[in-house]
C-alpha cells in the first residue's frame, strides 16, 4: 500500500516538532533519554483504555438509540452515535481514568 | 500487569488503525471495493436514495447533494425516463426544488413517501413503482452504502443496476478518517440488518 505525499504533511510536521521537543527536553529540560520508551508505553496504555471507552460509548449509545426507538416509537438516527466528537471525548475519559489510576497506586 | 500489557497492545492496534486510516489509501480502497462496478443500463427509473437529509433552511448535506447531482447526470444521459427522489420529506423537497432548478421537467421528477431508513425507503419505493411495473432501477447511493442498499432493494422486488456516486474517495487524512468511520458505521448497519433478519 503506497503512501502519497500530500497526506504525509502532518507526519512531517509532527516529526520536526518531536525532534525539537526531544532536543529541548534532553538538553534544556533535564529529561532522561531512557525514560522515553517507558513514557511511550504509558501513552500506549492510555490509548488502549481510550479504545475500550470508545467501544463502550458506541455500545451504550447504540443500545440507547434502539431502546428509545422501541419505547417511544419515534425515529432517532443511529448516526448520532458516530459523531466525530465521540473518539475525542473517549480519549479525554481515558486520560482522566489513566491518571486517576496512576495517582491511586 | 497483564491488563496493562493488554491495554498497551490495544493502544498500539488503535494507533496503527488510525495511521493506516489517515495516511494510506486504505479507506479509498475499501470505498471502491464496497461500491463495486457501476452498471449503467437503461432502466425504468433512476432512484436517488436519501443520505443525511437537509438542514432546517433546506440545504442538503454534501452526500445528499452528490447523489442528486449523479442522478441528474444519469437522467441527462437518458438512461431512464424519470428521477425518483427518496429520503425524508425535507430532503426530497429540497432535492425536488434543486432538480427543477437544474432544468429537469417537473413531470419527470417523483418524490417517494417520507422514509428514515433504507428498509423504509425500499417499502415506499416498492409501493410507488412496482404496481406501475417499474421494476428496473438505477440505484444511486454512495459506494459504501451500495451493498446493503442494493440487497434491500432486490429483496423488495426490484432489479437493481448500481450507480455509485464516486469510485475512490478523498485523499486528505481527515477526510479519509471520516470515510473510515462511515465504513465502520455501514458495516455495523449491515451486521444489524443480518442479525435482525432484514437481509
Amino acid at each position: 500500500m503506497k503512501l502519497d505525499a500530500p497526506s504525509l504533511a502532518p507526519i512531517i510536521i509532527l516529526g520536526l516538532t518531536s525532534a525539537g521537543a526531544y532536543l529541548a527536553g534532553t538538553r534544556l529540560g533535564g529529561l532522561h533519554r531512557r525514560e522515553l520508551s517507558r513514557a511511550t508505553m504509558d501513552v500506549l496504555g492510555a490509548l488502549g483504555l481510550a479504545v475500550v471507552f470508545l467501544l463502550g460509548n458506541l455500545a451504550v449509545g447504540t443500545a440507547a438509540v434502539l431502546g428509545l426507538r422501541a419505547i417511544t416509537g419515534q425515529f432517532i438516527s443511529v448516526y448520532v452515535v458516530s459523531d466525530a466528537t465521540l473518539p475525542i471525548l473517549s480519549l479525554v475519559q481515558a486520560m482522566i481514568f489513566h491518571r486517576w489510576r496512576e495517582r491511586s497506586k | 500487569m497483564r491488563a496493562g500489557r493488554g491495554f498497551r497492545l490495544l493502544g498500539l492496534v488503535g494507533l496503527l488503525v488510525f495511521g493506516a486510516g489517515a495516511f494510506t489509501p486504505l479507506a479509498n480502497w475499501l470505498n471502491a471495493w464496497m461500491g463495486g462496478s457501476a452498471r449503467l443500463e437503461p432502466a425504468d427509473a433512476i432512484v436517488v436514495l436519501g443520505r443525511g437529509g437537509a438542514d432546517s433552511d433546506g440545504v442538503l448535506t454534501n452526500r445528499s447533494l452528490r447523489r442528486l447531482m449523479h442522478g441528474v447526470e444519469l437522467y441527462r444521459k437518458a438512461l431512464a425516463p424519470r428521477l425518483v427522489l427518496s429520503g425524508t420529506a425535507e430532503e426530497t423537497s429540497a432535492r425536488f426544488t434543486l432538480a427543477e432548478g437544474l432544468g429537469l421537467p417537473a413531470g419527470t421528477i417523483m418524490r417517494a413517501g417520507s422514509a428514515h431508513t433504507t428498509v423504509e425507503e425500499a417499502d415506499r419505493l416498492g409501493q410507488m413503482l412496482l404496481p406501475r411495473g417499474q421494476r428496473r432501477i438505477l440505484l444511486v447511493a454512495d459506494p459504501i452504502d451500495m451493498p446493503r442498499a442494493r440487497a434491500v432493494m432486490k429483496r423488495a422486488g426490484f432489479t437493481v443496476f448500481a450507480a455509485p456516486t464516486a469510485a475512490t474517495g478523498p485523499s486528505l487524512p481527515e477526510a479519509r478518517l471520516a470515510l473510515l468511520r462511515d465504513i465502520a458505521t455501514e458495516l455495523a448497519g449491515w451486521a444489524y440488518y443480518r442479525v435482525a433478519g432484514i437481509l
